[in-house]
């Protein structure tokens, strides 16, 4: 098998930007199907198979090299697993899709305004309140290292896959870990951005799997392509 | 000449002989009594799965737990101890793997010092069938650490903190740098507690969060009020130094004990009893082994006391870890604290150590 195949994310807004990022790199990606269909070609290059895929599934696929480059945001890469960004070349960041992974604890917690403020409250939760402090978030991975960073051990996770902004109010979890471009949405839930929360700062990548099986030719061929849009990696 | 399956047959034939019970927890554990002992740093590397019902299960990762909660249940006081020898299941970077555990849980012994010294004993006897002979075995003062900081000078508030941070290096130095710079910032005048506990009532009732669920109005203004106080009343800096010297004390066990008894003595603080428990292991554990101490060793859960050590391998690894957790029973659901003291062996490591 000596085709490329390129993932492209399969609706919204994030479509419509990739494809017009490859236009203005004058690479026009195709969809003859129509938007039912999930395979593409990218004119000029018979050998790359382009494929519509949810944006997470591309990062997975990435990270295991079922896919050999893709478009997704940094933040998926980084979550869907822990040796994520190691199993991935970013060969170019795409300047959308910006937004920022965050931890936001309700306004009214004035005392708390730092990540050391947060270890303080975590570590005595317990004995105050007879359960952990809890964390409502779909970035599990990516709590738990930034959280042992800064050595906030005594914390329990509630997964919270939509609306995580209303936790804190519905009484499912005290703070949240979620993904903001403007923060308008957690300001309207009164949370506030902890002064050093920012934990990843994320856009959509052009993103180069180093797990698929890279041959010679297919590699000749990779560069070839990340030549023409201006990027490149070391794999 | 010894092979693997005979050194496991002695490892075997050493943990029936700890006059212990033998204890086989089932390999299918509930998780959520190791997120709520350990959170989720430890909850990573579990290997979960989910029933039916939606609770969620982990493969056996360890021995302690399920033990101490068995001794537990069973109703708590009697001196108990237990041994165990079997595969444990954890995540790892690449991947999920299997390990084999052997190790000695010694409960509500009337004597601490001793259970540890047994303790000890096993573990030394564990490395010796694997021909580890001149082990580097690393002691950590968690109850020396405990007993320095409550005589330091420094407002009441923060000897928590730094307790809390303890064995975390990196949080605890971002810690006394924090403490080492005087906030620079203009304070506004303290607001009075009253009109600070109605406005934060207000902005919670406003944000529609419940006010006794979580964290309630008068811890966070209690809270605040604090943190007011406390940047204005700061640790003084001989005490910050104080503690830095403290942490950077670290080598072989004579000399480190032998500075730490200086840094008490210069400084007007009783360290005797801790000091003494130190002494009594290092003169049981001889000559033979090449043991240091290390100020800021100390493992990052809160229920350990007294004195905790490891046995560090030639790549890094520990090859056996355990010490005094008097607090863990106590946090399992004991009415009070239980002296409990064990360790556990990492078998595949030590053969990989043997055959080195």
């Amino acid at each position: 098998m000596s085709e490329l195949t390129l993932a492209v994310p399969s609706k919204g807004r994030l479509e419509e930007l990739t494809r017009d990022w490859f236009a203005q790199n004058g690479l026009t990606i195709t969809r003859p199907g129509g938007p039912r269909s999930y395979l593409g070609a990218l004119e000029g290059h018979p050998n790359v198979t382009v494929r519509f895929f949810p944006a997470g599934e591309i990062a997975r696929e990435l990270i295991r090299g079922n896919i050999d480059l893709g478009v997704t945001g940094t933040d998926l890469i980084h979550e869907t697993a822990e040796t994520g960004p190691q199993s991935v070349a970013f060969a170019k960041p795409l300047g959308f899709g910006n937004a920022d992974v965050v931890v936001a604890v309700p306004a009214p917690w004035i005392d708390v305004t730092h990540m050391h403020d947060l270890a303080d409250v975590a570590s005595d939760f317990r004995s105050r309140h007879g359960r952990w402090l809890r964390v409502a978030t779909k970035y599990i991975t990516i709590t738990r290292q930034h959280f042992a960073r800064a050595g906030i051990a005594e914390y329990r996770i509630v997964e919270s896959l939509g609306a995580t902004e209303a936790a804190p109010a519905s009484g499912v979890a005290d703070i949240i870990v979620d993904i903001t471009s403007t923060g308008s949405t957690l300001t309207a839930n009164a949370l506030r951005v902890l002064e050093d929360g920012v934990m990843l700062k994320s856009q959509a990548n052009l993103i180069v799997s180093r797990t698929a099986n890279w041959t010679p030719e297919r590699r000749r061929r990779l560069e070839a392509l990340l030549h023409q849009l201006n990027a490149s990696i070391a794999l | 000449m010894s092979s693997p399956a005979a050194r496991r047959a002695q490892l075997e034939a050493l943990v029936e002989a700890q006059s212990a019970t033998r204890a086989n927890p089932p390999l299918l554990l509930p998780a959520d009594p190791y997120f709520d002992l350990a959170g989720e740093e430890f909850g990573r590397r579990l290997m979960l799965t989910t029933a039916t019902t939606g609770q969620e299960y982990c493969l056996r990762p360890e021995y302690t737990l399920p033990i101490v909660t068995d001794y537990i249940a069973n109703g708590v006081g009697q001196p108990a101890a237990f041994s165990y020898f079997g595969p444990i299941f954890r995540q790892r970077q690449d991947g999920p793997a299997e390990f084999e555990q052997a190790g000695l849980e010694l409960l509500a012994q009337p004597d601490g010092d001793i259970a540890l010294h047994q303790v000890l004993t096993f573990a030394r006897a564990a490395l010796d069938l694997y021909a580890v002979s001149a082990p580097a075995i690393r002691l950590g003062g968690v109850g020396l650490f405990e007993t320095l900081l409550a005589q330091l000078d420094m407002p009441d508030p923060w000897r928590p903190r730094i307790r809390q941070r303890f064995g975390h290096t990196e949080a605890l130095e971002r810690l006394l740098t924090r403490l080492a710079v005087a906030p620079t910032l203009e304070r506004s005048p303290q607001p009075a507690r009253e009109a600070l506990l109605t406005e934060i009532t207000e902005q919670m009732v406003d944000a529609g969060l419940s006010l006794s669920e979580g964290r309630t109005p008068d811890e966070i203004a209690s809270r605040y009020l604090e943190q007011q106080a406390l940047d204005a009343e700061l640790v003084p800096a001989a005490t910050l130094a104080l503690l830095r010297d403290y942490l950077a004390i670290s080598g072989p066990a004579l000399q480190a004990l032998t500075r730490i008894e200086q840094l008490a003595l210069r400084h007007g603080l009783d360290l005797a009893a801790p000091l003494r428990a130190l002494r009594r292991h290092l003169d049981e554990l001889g000559t033979v082994a090449d043991v240091s101490f290390d100020g800021s060793f100390s493992p990052r859960l809160d229920y350990y006391t007294g004195v905790v050590f490891e046995v560090v391998g030639q790549d890094g690894q520990a090859l056996v870890s355990g010490g005094q957790y008097d607090r863990l029973l106590e946090r399992l659901g004991a009415a009070a604290p239980i002296a409990a003291s064990g360790c556990a062996v990492w078998v595949d490591r030590l053969e990989a150590e043997c055959v080195r």
